[in-house]
């Protein structure tokens, strides 16, 4: 019973109802944010983070933290701006690199943490200056520029009604559906709520840690060819207050940062409610300065409604098993006294 | 009666720390070294005044990461500090706008901002759970917003003279940022490895369920830290902004990722616990080394992050196999 209601309970519901209130609340501010142009803007927009956060959740399951993503972004976004050639075939080769440069660095980052037990924050933050570096080697200031094939194909719809970005998220969304069944799925949750409970019980811990880290690094990569898409030039510095986005846009989704509970889903979510956000902010006319500051406050209101969820769960799973332990005590005095009764 | 023979032996420096003194000093020893061989390639570099450049230039460092170590003591990280150094030397420069009128109480006034900043990342972390990483990273981003919007991103120009003398100026032929820099070694040193808040620290950061039912004020030591680790991006602001006499928005950014390389290099255990303040004081040293070498060879700031980076993997990874050796000696 326990399980299934703290599957229940589990911040995706609350971020995707937050995520509907918002795009209504926004929806009657701006009447045109109805229009099949402002659903495809608005998914567009959502994709990069989106796909960065779902890269970010599987890391955060197995209770590990990465900062590559910015990373990866950078060196991924660089290269395609200086390398995509004008033909379908270039954005195909491209695609692949940015798939195998991800896994690459994932790989690192797995080996490092799951085989030499180094500590993930300090060694992804080194692939990251890493990677920051490289970015700024292959491109030195923000410039080059994406295939047009790339940047109106990816932006575009899908027989004129589907936005691609759209298709790209229900597909990442049906691929967690299908991972999170496997093995491989069961083994995220296992290893990120009790390593040593996961590996008594015959899983495979650091191959686990491995994958999660590699899967995490394909993600960023994608995220980096979609944001080469939208911006359709390439900038080595991607700011770190994008990576606090990853980070809030996880959180929001309900993924516990302290592992073990969570998934994609909610991250998705918690990417479309950060875009939106911004959205109103801006229609709102509030100044860059301030989205800063906006920015820093909800992540820290992001984690704490995180920790308030996880916080009720425990809460109502004490309140239960007290209250069930407490009615069979008072079936048993019950049935003690009838007995009694009966005996006189 | 009884207590002294206890107090003596908390006085007394554990065993523990001299492998990371020897570590350390090897550390130093290769900041040397890189000079050295530096001097044999080109021998024009190397020169007295520019040994003591690397010295003065690396005051930053050092000032900077002693907080940045703490936090990671605890098992922690400040990555707020870049935006605090900033937000100091912009904070000088507008008070006291090129006179030295205005410093007997900007200063305290500006390293009292400063310090909020590190008690409101301590109470995140203490008091509402918040991870270290993400607290300190929302307030650094919020407070970069702050001040993008009091400054609206403006050079701040003409800081104190007095403040720009300190740096400059020499006493008995030893600049005095270097002798200042001794000091500040000390009185750390003294502070972490010597007092008792200082060991409450090292207990805390070990053993958090111990030292709850030790019974030491977490919480307190929790925002302490922090709030000394944004004390030092303050005086380490002021200072950056005495060098350099003027004062930008993003004039801290570049240090935030070196503090966290000086304190690994140094030995330090980045899931808290262990490290000692003269591994990390090596670390900056070693780092500043570096990065003088690398101006000196004009390498580009790409080549610049690849090799930090590099840096920081090599020493985690050193420090893997140290361990791995130690304790298959045992």
């Amino acid at each position: 019973m326990i399980p299934i209601r703290i599957n229940r309970l589990n911040g995706a519901p609350l971020a995707f109802a937050l995520f509907v209130a918002m795009y209504i609340a926004y929806a009657l501010h701006m009447p045109s944010a109805l229009s099949l142009f402002s659903i495809t803007n608005l998914f567009n927009n959502t994709v990069v983070l989106a796909l960065a956060a779902v890269g970010l959740t599987f890391v955060i399951l197995i209770k590990e933290m990465d900062l590559s993503p910015v990373g990866v972004i950078a060196v991924t976004n660089v290269l395609v701006a200086t390398q995509s050639g004008s033909t379908p075939y270039g954005a195909l080769l491209c695609f692949l690199l940015c798939c195998l440069i991800g896994l690459g660095i994932g790989l690192i980052n797995g080996v490092l943490v799951a085989y030499l037990r180094l500590q993930s924050l300090a060694c992804t933050l080194s692939t990251m200056i890493i990677c920051q570096g490289v970015a700024l080697i292959i491109l030195p200031a923000p410039g080059g520029e994406v295939a047009e094939f790339i940047s109106y194909q990816l932006t575009d719809l899908i027989g004129g009604v589907f936005p691609v970005s759209a298709a790209i998220l229900v597909l990442v969304a049906a691929l967690w559906l299908f991972l999170r069944r496997t093995s491989f799925g069961i083994g995220l949750y296992a290893v990120g709520t009790d390593e040593v409970a996961a590996h008594y019980s015959g899983i495979k811990v650091n191959r686990i840690r491995l994958g999660a880290f590699a899967l995490a690094g394909i993600f960023y990569g994608l995220a980096g060819y979609m944001l080469s898409a939208q911006i359709g030039s390439g900038d080595p510095r991607v700011s770190s207050s994008f990576l606090l986005y990853v980070f809030a846009a996880v959180a929001i989704g309900g993924t516990s940062l302290s592992g073990g509970r969570g998934g994609i889903i909610g991250s998705l979510a918690g990417a479309g409610i950060l875009t939106i956000m911004q959205k109103m902010l801006f229609s709102l006319g509030v100044s860059d300065f301030y989205t800063n500051i906006f920015n820093g406050v909800i992540m820290v209101l992001a984690i704490l409604l995180g920790n308030s969820t996880a916080l009720l769960n425990k809460w109502r799973e004490h309140r239960e098993n007290f209250a069930s332990s407490s009615y069979l005590r008072g079936r048993e005095k019950q049935a003690g006294s009838k007995q009694a009764e009966a005996t006189q | 009666m009884k207590a002294t023979p206890a107090k003596q032996r908390i006085a007394a420096p554990p065993a523990v720390f001299t492998r990371e003194i020897t570590a350390a000093t090897i550390v130093l020893a290769a900041a040397v070294a890189l000079i050295l061989i530096m001097k044999l390639i080109f021998p024009s570099f190397g020169s007295l005044a520019q040994i003591a450049a690397i010295l003065v230039t690396s005051i930053f460092l050092v000032v900077a990461s002693c907080g940045q170590g703490l936090t990671i003591l605890l098992g922690g990280i400040d990555l707020s500090i870049g935006v605090v150094m900033s937000i100091a030397g912009m904070m000088i420069a507008g008070l006291t706008n090129g006179s030295n009128d205005n410093l007997p109480w900007a200063v305290p006034l500006v390293l009292a901002c400063c310090t909020g900043i590190g008690v409101l990342n301590g109470v995140g972390i203490a008091l509402l759970k918040i991870p270290p990483l993400l607290m300190t990273l929302a307030m650094g981003t919020t407070f970069f917003g702050v001040a993008l919007g009091a400054t609206s991103g403006s050079l701040q120009q003409r800081v104190a003279p007095a403040l720009q003398e300190v740096m400059s100026s020499h006493l008995a032929g030893i600049p005095v940022p270097v002798i200042l820099m001794a000091a500040f070694v000390v009185v750390v040193i003294v502070g972490q490895q010597r007092t008792a808040m200082g060991r409450k620290l090292y207990a805390l950061g070990s053993n958090q369920t111990a030292a709850r039912i030790a019974g030491l004020p977490i919480v307190g030591l929790t925002i302490g830290a922090y709030a000394i680790s944004a004390l030092c991006a303050a005086i380490s602001g002021l200072l950056l902004a005495g060098y350099s006499a003027s004062a930008t928005l993003d004039m801290g950014d570049p240090y935030l990722m070196p503090t966290i390389a000086a304190v690994v290099i140094g030995g330090a255990r980045v899931t808290g616990g262990r490290g000692i303040y003269w591994g990390t004081f090596a670390g900056a040293i070693f780092l500043s080394t570096v990065s003088t070498i690398i101006t000196a060879l004009s390498l580009s700031q790409g080549w610049r992050n690849i090799i930090q980076g590099g840096i920081i993997i090599s020493a985690l990874i050193i420090t893997f196999i140290q361990s791995k050796l130690s304790s298959s000696g045992n």
